[in-house]
């Protein structure tokens, strides 16, 4: 009898402490991305070009670029996280997600080249015209003149985009801004270093910035201040090229230096001094946005690694939002339901169930919101639709308890006695059928990803609590009952069928 | 009328061996449809598991061939595109480079009159959705490996092959209705049948342990064969498998319901399509396939075909299933508990009546 109550109240009083404590310690669940929104991409190392996987230390290198570059973007708590031999990068809430995930993403290094010639606008109308010269002479009844069609022929190839030309060779790319005066720019091979003893044929790439970042000033506007490494690789090989553009030279007629990354132009300022020592300005009415994208794109452009973004996903926030109301607002329903159904069946009983539905549920929310807080583990709708579920689970423990009392009750015993004996019969009928769902649940967290992971484990902590809440206080309150005499007396109002139906 | 007050009471007596046979065929011509539908028709995988880029955005009143026109131009003019949960326009397409996805997402958000952060976009590489589906894979043959020795060591192997015959018969009617209506396979939904597996199979373990705490009591007697003692088992946990499916699926129910009411729930629509399906073959295979199966394998046994003769010989196996006699049922619940099952140290010991009482 002490036991029973004991264990009752020892259980309620833990739930009511533990909600307590959330809310003292101001604990909430923590959001999965799928019910805030934001964006999230899954990036995959390409292995080392010779099979062999790359090495823990690499990726860890590579997830510190990507923390800089997200951090560079003024994200709100970014996650990045390894999975196996993946990272998983969340970002929340982001306002322009797409273009986070391609910052992420961005992979290839950064380089350094001499701008041989550009195309403007005009020269765009030239290059437009060879075009279609070469698409009329595709049809012989057109019969142009061979020097017009020649001419047009080295128009076209002059210009034609070469993206994916190796770094020692001369290629024509596009700026990333599509707004920018120049259409397309022919770049000369990014310059070898001065040191080839250290860097074999290495180049002028990212490698030779230490920093950058934007400033304003009310001369300058909005400019980017680079800051290079001394000697070689460093403020030399770049003071080398800038040299050579600042006077013009055959590998540098235009005096620009184009700063490349991924196959596009970012930035291609004009040299404006033949030694910019190690400090460097890129000026040219940016924005601010501008800058400081530009800013970060020379501090963290190239990674040790090249990462394959494997699965890329943003949600919209309003979306997001919706989809958690609404699986509020489902569980709040279900729960609503399946208690009116547990009234009208159980009675009395169906109170129980629902008070120990009550006490499973405190704990449950106590263990969410903390894991959220202290593990950083968010809650995804996969697990808030495991809550779900486990309403009936849960409910199930009671349902068989309830069922077997019936039935001994029907058998000939007392209430009293039928109490006392089915509890343990029903309660390892339970523990069976718990652990069985718990080891599903072990096995789907350890052996899987993602969301499937999320899922299982909301899962396994709510059969766990099942157990709790069934053993600790449902059985024991049910106890209690049998022991005032109104249950026997009355065994109607407990959903106990008292008698046989009559024939 | 009468046969629900009865069932409230549990005192319905139904002839479930008897409905063996019918629900076997039934079920077998669930699972052949399901084969052949899987062969034939296959299943609609969604893009984690194909790689692609979908789109999602809300779209009140917006048709397929409205967002058909909206895509025209872009790259993914021949996008696979749906109508789902009323308002919204999932279009799915394999696109390469990050311009030509914000080109149709751009599409997308004016069709639907919002901004471009309004619609979720997922994109998933091709060898990605290999490693998710053998990661799965790979998870659920450990699942069943681990089971099966759970149920062999805490009740007995028997029952583990009927337990993982009913859950493969679940798990092969329920993807076969995927296939069969041709319902997009996503993440919910592999969620979504693993959560059936964990619940025929807890469903599949009440019965059993039902079935053999009756057992343990009655074959001792040497009066009724296992197919009578399965009998009185399976109506003995028939109240416990409604009222538990009837709780499990309100919960569901409301989700689909109310993901039909918000705009953004669709994923929550999905798992409860999936759960329900679930829930309901579920439900069924513990009571009729599970049991069945063990009824096969436990009527084989020398004892139990001893049982059967004899009752042959007396002329006493008419018609139907015998139900147990009352003194034997008796015998089911007067039986202090049964010697097979004793409970664990900790659980609560029957306790002596005290003499004084409280009042």
């Amino acid at each position: 009898m002490r036991r029973q109550l004991s264990f009752a109240i020892g259980v309620v009083v833990v739930a009511i402490l533990g909600i307590v404590y959330t809310f003292a310690a101001g604990n909430e669940p923590l959001l999965g991305l799928d019910l805030q929104g934001g964006a999230s991409v899954v990036l995959e190392p390409a292995p080392n070009p010779d099979g062999t996987p790359v090495s823990d230390e690499i990726l860890d290198q590579a997830i510190d670029v990507i923390r800089n570059r997200i951090d560079g973007l003024g994200v709100r708590e970014p996650e990045i996280t390894r999975q196996g031999s993946t990272v998983l990068v969340q970002i929340p809430g982001v306002d322009d997600q797409q273009r986070a995930i391609e910052l992420v993403g961005q992979t290839a290094e950064l380089r350094f080249r001499p701008v041989l010639e550009t195309m403007g606008r005009n020269e765009l109308a030239v290059f437009q015209a060879a075009e279609s010269i070469l698409a009329d002479a595709a049809d012989p009844a057109n019969e142009l003149d061979p020097d017009t069609i020649a001419q047009a022929q080295a128009e076209v190839d002059r210009w034609t985009l070469t993206p994916d030309a190796a770094a020692d060779e001369e290629t024509v790319l596009e700026p990333s801004d599509p707004a920018s005066a120049d259409v397309r720019l022919r770049l000369g091979p990014s310059p070898l270093l001065i040191d080839q003893i250290a860097n074999p044929n290495g180049r002028v790439t990212g490698e030779i910035v230490s920093g950058a970042i934007a400033n304003f000033s009310v001369g300058l506007g909005w400019y980017v201040a680079v800051e290079m490494n001394g000697g070689s690789p460093g403020a030399d090989d770049f003071n080398a090229l800038a040299n050579s553009c600042f006077g013009g030279s055959a590998t540098c007629p235009t005096g620009r230096i184009a700063i490349e990354i991924d196959g596009r132009v970012e930035s291609a300022p004009s040299v404006n001094s033949p030694d910019l020592g190690s400090q460097v300005q890129i000026t040219g009415n940016f924005t601010e946005g501008e800058a400081k994208d530009l800013a970060l794109v020379l501090r963290f452009g190239s990674l040790p690694v090249e990462l394959i973004p494997q699965e890329s996903r943003t949600v919209s926030s309003t979306l997001g939002s919706d989809a958690l109301d609404a699986g509020i607002a489902a569980g709040l329903i279900g729960i609503a339901l399946v208690s009116l159904y547990l009234l009208a069946y159980y009675r009395l009983l169906g109170v129980v169930a629902i008070a120990s539905l009550a006490v499973s549920g405190a704990m449950l929310w106590t263990m969410i919101a903390w894991l959220g807080e202290s593990q950083g583990l968010a809650l995804t709708l996969a697990g808030v639709t495991g809550m779900i579920v486990s309403i009936g689970v849960s409910v199930d423990s009671n349902v068989v308890y309830f069922e077997n009392l019936k039935e001994d009750v029907r058998g000939g015993r007392t209430v009293r006695s039928a109490v006392e004996r089915a509890f343990p019969i029903a309660y390892s009928t339970i523990v069976k059928a718990d652990v069985a769902s718990l080891i599903a649940a072990g096995v789907l967290y350890f052996l899987t990803v993602g969301q499937v992971k999320g899922f299982a484990l909301f899962l396994g902590l709510a059969t766990v609590l099942d157990l709790v809440a069934t053993y600790f206080f449902m059985g024991p309150v049910i106890r209690l009952m049998a022991r005032r005499d109104a249950m026997s007396q009355r065994p109607g109002r407990y959903g106990i069928p008292a008698g046989k139906v009559a024939t | 009328m009468k046969t629900l007050r009865l069932m409230y009471r549990g005192e319905q007596e139904f002839d479930f061996p008897k409905m063996w046979r019918a629900a076997l065929a039934g079920s077998a011509l669930l699972v052949l449809v399901s084969i052949g539908s899987l062969a034939v028709r296959g299943l609609n995988l969604g893009i984690e598991f194909e790689g692609g880029t979908s789109w999602e955005v809300i779209a009140p009143g917006a048709s397929v061939a409205d967002a058909r026109e909206a895509l025209v131009g872009t790259g993914a003019a021949a996008a696979k595109i749906q109508v789902v949960g009323g308002d919204s326009i999932r279009a799915r397409a394999d696109l390469d480079g990050a311009e030509a996805i914000a080109e149709v997402t751009a599409a997308l958000a004016e069709l639907g009159d919002t901004d471009t952060t309004d619609v979720n976009v997922t994109t998933v590489g091709p060898s990605w959705g290999n490693q998710i589906t053998e990661k799965a894979r790979n998870a659920l043959l450990w699942f069943f490996v681990i089971v099966a020795g759970y149920i062999a060591i805490r009740l007995e192997w028997k029952m583990a092959v009927g337990a993982l015959v009913a859950v493969t018969h679940d798990i092969i009617v329920s993807v076969g209705i995927y296939s069969l209506f041709q319902y997009e396979v996503t993440p919910a939904t592999v969620i979504a049948f693993l959560t059936i597996m964990g619940y025929s199979l807890y469903d599949t373990i009440v019965v059993y342990d039902k079935v053999r705490e009756i057992s343990g009591r009655l074959s001792g007697t040497g009066r009724y064969t296992y197919n009578e003692m399965m009998n009185l088992a399976l109506n003995q946990v028939l109240m416990r498998s409604i009222n538990t499916s009837i709780t499990s699926m309100l919960p569901v129910a409301s989700m689909l319901i109310i993901g039909s009411v918000f705009l953004g729930a669709l994923t929550l629509q999905e798992f409860a399509v999936a759960l329900l399906i679930g829930i309901l073959v579920g439900s069924y295979s513990s009571i009729f396939v599970a049991s069945s199966m063990v009824a096969f394998m436990k009527s084989r046994e020398e004892a139990n075909v001893a049982v059967m003769r004899k009752i042959a010989s007396r002329g006493l196996d008419g018609e139907g299933t015998r139900s147990v006699a009352a003194e034997d049922l008796s015998l089911t619940t007067t039986t202090r508990r049964p010697t097979a099952d004793r409970p664990r140290p900790g659980s609560a010991p029957p306790r002596p009546r005290k003499k004084k009482k409280k009042r």
